[in-house]
C-alpha cells in the first residue's frame, strides 16, 4: 500500500560560514492515513528541520540538498514554489511550539482563521467567518462567538494552541505536522491538547506527524515512533514494540531516563552521558558511539544502516544481532 | 479586562496602541506638544477660513460658490468672478455692486496674504499701512509691501505643514519600500540596498537642493518637497529593515508561510503593521526636520516663489530691515516663534512617542 506521505533520504544542510551543518542527513519515513507518527529525539537532533523541510519552509542558509517528499503523487521537494503554496495550509498544515508567538498580535483570532480559509478557498467573508466560529467551537473554545473578535493576547497558551489547531484544520488537511505542540504548555493542558488532536484525527482520518522530545507523551498519542539522533533516524517501530523491545542503545537511554513511579528509592535517574555532537562535525562510524555504553571498536569505523531486526521494527545499530539489543546482551 | 495580559510583550495591536496612548497620556509635555501639533494642523488646513479676502461661501446671481478655495489652488476660483472683474473690485464691493441680493460668509479676519488691502475695501477699512507695527487692524503688523503678517503667518502654517507632510510622505514611501525589501529579501538585495542607503545618507539634502535650484528655472515649493523627500528616507528605511529582519524570524510569520499565505500578503498584512512603531517616530522627527529645512531655505530666499507666504521668507524680510533705520521686529519675532514652536512640538511628540513605545519600559 502506498503511504500518504513518504519522505525518502531527506538531507537538509545549513551552509554556515563555519562549515556545513547537516541538520537532517538522510531521513526516511512514511505516514498512512489516520495514523500518528512521532518523531522523537533530543534538542538539536534535526526533528524540527525535518518537519520544516516537508513544506520547504527552511530558510537560507538552510537548503534541501537531496531526498524526495512524496505526497499525493507529487514530490514536494521539487515542485514550484507556487504549487507548493497550494499544499501548505490546505493539504498539509502545521502547528508550532509557541502558540503565543505563532499568532499575529495585530489581528483578531477570527480574522486569522478567516485568512487561513480564504487563502485557499473562494468563499465569502461571511461564510469564512461562520466556519471560523464553528472551528473554534470544535476545538473547545468556550463562548467562541464572543471570543472570536478578541486579540491573541487575551487568550491563554492552551487556548491559543487550540486556536492554532483550528487554523490548521480550516481547510481539512490530509496531514497535520505538529512541531512540539505541547512543550510550552503545562501538564494538564498538554493532555487536553493531545486528546483533542486524537479526537480530530478519528473524525477526519488525517495523518499526524508529531514532533516531540517527550517519550512519555508519545506513548499516549502516537501509533508509530521514529527515534532521531544526530540528523538520522536510528530506530523505527510501533509504539508498543518500541517500549517493549527497544533495540538501539540510544532508545534504551531515552526510555531509562523517564522517571517512574515505584522505582527503588534513592536510586538516581539514569541519564545518557555526554552531549549531542556538533552537527557540523559528526563523529565517524556510528554517530552515537562516543556516548554509547555498549560500544565496540568497529562502531567508530563502520556506519550502521537501518535494518529490519524484528518484524516491522528497523534499527540502525551494528551490535543488534538476532533482534536482541546490545544492552540486553550485555545484561 | 486584565492588566497583566495587556502589559505582556505579546500584547496585541489594538491593545498595544491603547497601551502606547495610556503611557503617552502620562507625559504632560508630550500631551501639550500633541495639542500644538493638532492645533497647527487644523489651523493650516483651515487657513482660508480663518483669514482671507474671499468669502468662504457665497450666493451670487442665484448660485452658490466657494471662492476661498482660491487659496488652496488659484485655479479653483470660479471663472465667473474673473469674468466679472472681481480682481479689480475685490469681493466685498464686487458682490455688493453686481448682485445686491448676494449673501456671503466671510473668514474670521479680513486680510490677504498675497496683497495689501486697499482703502475702503472692507467696511470702511483705512487700508493696510506700509510697514506698520502690530495694531488692532493688523494683529501682527504688516510687511514692506503692506501685506498683513498675521494672514501670511496663518497661510504659512499651511505651507509649512504641506512641506512637512508631503516631503515626509515621499520619504516614508521610499523608505518603507527600500527598508522592507532589504529586510525581507536579505542576501544580496539587502547588501545592495544597504549600500544605497549609506550613499543617500552621505549626500546632504542642502547641497542637492542648491544644485537643483541652479538647474531649474523657476523652482517651486513642490520641487523642494520632492528633494527633501528623496534625501530624507534613509532613517525610515534603516528602522524598517531592522524590524523586518526581526519579524522574519518570528513564529507568526513562519506560521503564515506554513498556511500558504503568499509573500506579498505576508509583507503587507503580517509584517508591516508590526513594524510601524519606529517608523511613526521617525516620521514625526522627519516632519520637524522638513519644516526646518524649508524655513531655512526660504530664509536664504531659495526654493519657493517670492510671493509664497512661507515663515522663512517673512523672517528673511524682517531680518533685512534689522540693521536699517526702521527695524521691523515683528517680521522677525512672530515667524521665528512659529518655526520654533512647530519644530519643538513635532520633536517632542516624536520623543514622547519613542518613550511610550519603548518595549524596555513596559
Amino acid at each position: 500500500m502506498n503511504a500518504l506521505l513518504e519522505v525518502r533520504g531527506l538531507k537538509t544542510y545549513f551552509f554556515a560560514e563555519s562549515g556545513v551543518v547537516k541538520a537532517a542527513d538522510g531521513v526516511s519515513f512514511a505516514i498512512d492515513r489516520g495514523r500518528t507518527l512521532a518523531l522523537v529525539g533530543e534538542s538539536g537532533c534535526g526533528k524540527s528541520v525535518t518537519a520544516l523541510s516537508i513544506l520547504r519552509l527552511v530558510e537560507p542558509p538552510g537548503r534541501i540538498v537531496a531526498g524526495e517528499i512524496l505526497f499525493e503523487g507529487r514530490d514536494l521537494a521539487s515542485i514550484p514554489e507556487k504549487e507548493l503554496r497550494c499544499v501548505r495550509g490546505d493539504r498539509i498544515a502545521m502547528i508550532f511550539q509557541e502558540p503565543m508567538a505563532s499568532l499575529n498580535p495585530v489581528y483578531t483570532v477570527e480574522g486569522q482563521i478567516v485568512e487561513a480559509i480564504r487563502v485557499h478557498r473562494r468563499v465569502s467573508r461571511r461564510a469564512a467567518r461562520s466556519r471560523a466560529i464553528d472551528l473554534l467551537k470544535r476545538v473547545g473554545i468556550p463562548a467562541a462567538e464572543n471570543r472570536a473578535d478578541e486579540y491573541p493576547h487575551r487568550f491563554s497558551g492552551g487556548m491559543l494552541q487550540r486556536v492554532m489547531i483550528a487554523m490548521a484544520l480550516a481547510c481539512e488537511p490530509a496531514v497535520l505536522i505538529a512541531d512540539e505542540p505541547t512543550t510550552a504548555l503545562d501538564g494538564t493542558t498538554q493532555a487536553q491538547i493531545l486528546d483533542l488532536l486524537k479526537e480530530l484525527q478519528e473524525e477526519s482520518g488525517m495523518a499526524i506527524l508529531l514532533i516531540t522530545h517527550n517519550l512519555a507523551l508519545v506513548a499516549e498519542a502516537a501509533h508509530e515512533i521514529a527515534v532521531m539522533y544526530a540528523g538520522k533516524i536510528v530506530e523505527r517501530s510501533s509504539v508498543r514494540e518500541l517500549f517493549e523491545h527497544p533495540l538501539h542503545p540510544y532508545t534504551h537511554g531515552l526510555l531509562g531516563s523517564i522517571p517512574r513511579l515505584g522505582a527503588p528509592k534513592g536510586r538516581t535517574l539514569p541519564a545518557i552521558t555526554g552531549t549531542v555532537p556538533d552537527p557540523a562535525r559528526y563523529p565517524a562510524g556510528c554517530r552515537f558511539h562516543p556516548r554509547c555504553p555498549a560500544k565496540e571498536a568497529r562502531c567508530a569505523v563502520d556506519e550502521p544502516l537501518l535494518e529490519e531486526a524484528r518484524p516491522d521494527h528497523t534499527v540502525g545499530c551494528l551490535l543488534v544481532e538476532g533482534g536482541v539489543s546490545p544492552m540486553e546482551a550485555r545484561g | 479586562m486584565n492588566e497583566t495580559a495587556s502589559n505582556s510583550p505579546a500584547a496585541g495591536a489594538a491593545g498595544y496602541w491603547r497601551l502606547v496612548w495610556r503611557r503617552y497620556r502620562k507625559r504632560r509635555l508630550g500631551l501639550a506638544a500633541l495639542a500644538v501639533v493638532v492645533f497647527l494642523a487644523i489651523l493650516g488646513a483651515a487657513a482660508p477660513l480663518v483669514v482671507g479676502t474671499r468669502p468662504i461661501i457665497c450666493r451670487y446671481q442665484g448660485r452658490w460658490y466657494f471662492p476661498c478655495l482660491y487659496y488652496y489652488n488659484p485655479r479653483w476660483e470660479n471663472p465667473v468672478f474673473f469674468k466679472d472683474g472681481f480682481r479689480f473690485t475685490y469681493y466685498p464691493r464686487g458682490l455688493a455692486e453686481k448682485d445686491p441680493t448676494s449673501i456671503a460668509l466671510w473668514p474670521l479676519v479680513y486680510a490677504d496674504p498675497y496683497r495689501r488691502v486697499d482703502v475702503g475695501e472692507w467696511r470702511g477699512a483705512k487700508g493696510d499701512p506700509n510697514r506698520g507695527p502690530p495694531s488692532l487692524r493688523n494683529l501682527l503688523g504688516t510687511d514692506a509691501e503692506g501685506r498683513d503678517v498675521f494672514s501670511r503667518m496663518v497661510h504659512g502654517t499651511r505651507i509649512a505643514l504641506l512641506v512637512g507632510f508631503v516631503a515626509v510622505g515621499i520619504a516614508a514611501a521610499i523608505g518603507i519600500v527600500v527598508g522592507g525589501l532589504a529586510g525581507y529579501c536579505g542576501g544580496w538585495v539587502d547588501k545592495i540596498l544597504s549600500r544605497l542607503v549609506e550613499l543617500v545618507m552621505s549626500v546632504p539634502a542642502i547641497v542637492l537642493i542648491l544644485a537643483l535650484v541652479a538647474v531649474i528655472e523657476r523652482p517651486t515649493i513642490w520641487h523642494l518637497m520632492a528633494v527633501i523627500g528623496c534625501t530624507r528616507w534613509e532613517s525610515i528605511a534603516r528602522y524598517l529593515r531592522a524590524e523586518f529582519l526581526r519579524l522574519k524570524e518570528t513564529d507568526f510569520v513562519a506560521a503564515a508561510r506554513a498556511l500558504g499565505v503568499p509573500p506579498h500578503r505576508i509583507i503587507l498584512r503580517h509584517m508591516l503593521p508590526n513594524a510601524l512603531a519606529p517608523v511613526i517616530v521617525s516620521i514625526s522627527f522627519g516632519i520637524a526636520g522638513a519644516i526646518l529645512l524649508e524655513s531655512g531655505l526660504s530664509f536664504l530666499g531659495i526654493g519657493s516663489e517670492p510671493s509664497t507666504p512661507s515663515w522663512g521668507r517673512i523672517l528673511n524680510e524682517g531680518f533685512n530691515t534689522l540693521g536699517g533705520e526702521r527695524p521691523q521686529w515683528w517680521l522677525v519675532l512672530f515667524p521665528g516663534l512659529a518655526i520654533f514652536t512647530a519644530i519643538c512640538a513635532y520633536n517632542l511628540v516624536g520623543d514622547t512617542l519613542q518613550e511610550a513605545m519603548d518595549p524596555r519600559i513596559r
